[in-house]
């Protein structure tokens, strides 16, 4: 191995490692524990540790190679999950406090795609409360730190993920998205994070914040790490009538073949919810530049006003959000952090046919956004957040109100959320670093289920630049 | 209490069964105001009868690669 600290590798060298046996499975889980037990008490990323039940798990993997049995191309992977999966049996609190010691009688679709992969789970990872919120801020459990900056915010709401994936703990984890939830924290801890097409990964048995804006997705170190695991758990699922029974393709193998010859759209936007930073919208021109340089044509993609897809997602998640927590929020409102609480509330006042114009319109937008902004391209580049990477105290809506601070808050999903509207593919990977030495991440976005263009992109991109090779110290 | 804030606490009074001080009443009215304002607009530039729901998940399969 390249690293002597086994945690230091990618997913993809560790689990390719384990196969031909020049490491083990409880020495790779070993290694993250040893980097967790320095990592956790600096950024909070972990809400539950399992350390013996991984390193039993790790023991069985290992026995089964030795006796020449396989699962796959994640077998003996450590990896943790934000705390929204469900396990049989198992704890699962949901970043809140209201599920405090609640146990679910179900196991998530992927969790147990992931459990037939052979992948070893070190535990379950600190989240904005039931996913609701862009920061990584959560009173219950301890605000999630940014392990580039600890008094930086990680993004959310799969704020432990985007953590443990950055620092090392983990060699993946899967973390969910339903205004950027998975690409902001990919984003602001210098990562890898995939919103693959609405229907491609199954959503039964993960905590719901919008059944219409959900998906589920997976954060890692490298383009090829996350194709290696959107693979393993892509796939129509019985339990999610929402999942889509086109073939999943083995994204891994298409990621090679370059971008010579393709087209991308550079989108520079400088309007909405937050302007764009000079320096952010540098390092995606001089990723463009980069992927310029590698062979693609990079012409400019004009891109829709984004004011109508936001709101539209607006309404359905607040509608939603209102309908499935309404029992708790009659009986129980002061178990919800105030800002969680309050964002739902206007789902109680929005007319229904407005929600269900909210949804009619989706066709029209993605129709329109094919062919506007992809018109004649294979794929568009622009930034996942629009400015520098705030601090934890400065994005605080529960101690700090105010009018500058919800703007800033609600800036962060300002390029992300209507492509949760669109639920086309995104896909988020470092790009450079900010005034403040925080990470810049850049979004590609594909057609429907063209995932694999994406990933053969980001792979290209990485391969010319070592943005996602820098490790915080 | 202006009109916006009176209908917001009737639907939260009268349809919701939810309680809420005239303070966020009217910060609720204001948000719902500017989401129903988006919607509407872009509902009158583009909805026609035929207009369904499901069309989204058509066009996805029908657009997907």
């Amino acid at each position: 191995m390249r690293n002597e600290d086994l945690a230091l590798e990618d997913l993809s060298a560790i689990a390719d490692a384990i196969a031909d046996g020049r490491i083990t499975s409880v020495e790779a889980t070993e290694a993250c524990l040893a980097r967790i037990e320095i990592w956790q008490p600096r950024t909070n990323a972990f809400l539950r540790v399992y350390k013996e039940k991984a390193l039993a798990q790790a023991r069985a993997m290992d026995a089964e190679l030795k006796a020449g049995k396989r699962r796959g191309p994640l077998h003996g992977v450590p990896m943790a999950h934000k705390d929204m999966y469900y396990r049989k049996g198992e704890l699962s609190t949901g970043g809140s406090k209201i599920r405090h010691d609640w146990k679910p009688d179900v196991t998530a679709t992927v969790l147990g795609k992931l459990d037939a992969a052979g992948v070893v789970e070190l535990g379950f990872l600190n989240m904005a409360e039931f996913a609701a919120g862009p920061t990584g801020h959560n009173v219950h459990h301890g605000h999630c730190k940014n392990p580039w900056d600890e008094t930086r915010v990680t993004g959310g709401s799969s704020s432990g993920s985007g953590a443990s994936v950055a620092a090392r703990m983990v060699f993946g984890a899967l973390g969910s998205d339903t205004g950027g939830s998975i690409r902001l924290p990919a984003a602001a801890c210098g990562v890898v994070g995939m919103k693959a097409t609405y229907g491609r990964v199954s959503r039964a048995g993960a905590v719901a914040r919008s059944w219409s804006l959900d998906h589920v997705g997976p954060l890692t170190r490298t383009v090829r790490d996350n194709a290696r695991l959107l693979g393993a758990i892509a796939g129509y699922d019985p339990d999610d009538s929402t999942t889509s029974e086109k073939p999943v393709p083995d994204y891994e193998a298409l990621l090679e073949g370059g971008v010579a010859g393709m087209k991308i759209g550079l989108a520079l936007p400088n309007g909405g919810p937050a302007p764009l930073d000079p320096k952010i919208g540098a390092a995606i021109q001089a990723a463009a530049d980069a992927l310029g340089k590698l062979g693609a044509k990079i012409t400019v993609s004009k891109l829709p006003d984004f004011t109508a897809l936001y709101r539209c997602a607006e309404v359905m998640v607040k509608c939603e959000a209102a309908a499935m927590h309404r029992p708790w929020m009659e009986k129980t409102p002061e178990l919800y952090a105030n800002q969680v609480r309050t964002r739902m509330e206007a789902g109680f006042f929005i007319p229904a046919t407005q929600y269900i114009d909210a949804l009619r319109l989706r066709a029209h937008f993605v129709a329109e956004f094919l062919s506007m902004a992809m018109d004649g391209v294979d794929a568009v580049l622009l930034p996942a957040i629009p400015f520098p990477i705030p601090t934890i105290e400065e994005t605080d809506t529960e101690t700090k109100g105010g009018p500058a601070v919800l703007k800033m808050v609600a800036g962060f999903t300002g390029l992300t959320r209507p492509f949760n509207t669109l639920g086309i593919p995104a896909l988020s990977l470092p790009c450079g670093f900010d005034v403040n030495g925080a990470p810049i991440g850049l979004q590609l976005v594909g057609r429907p289920f063209d995932e694999a263009m994406l990933y053969r992109i980001g792979h290209a991109y990485q391969g010319a630049t070592d943005h996602h090779k820098k490790v915080p110290v | 209490m202006d009109d916006k804030t009176k209908t917001a606490a009737g639907i939260a009074a009268g349809l919701q069964g939810m309680k809420y001080d005239d303070k966020r009443l009217a910060e609720i009215a204001a948000e719902v105001e500017i989401l129903n304002d988006a919607v509407r607009k872009a509902a009158a530039a583009r909805l026609t009868f035929d207009d369904d729901p499901a069309a989204f998940a058509s066009v996805m399969a029908k657009e997907g690669k």
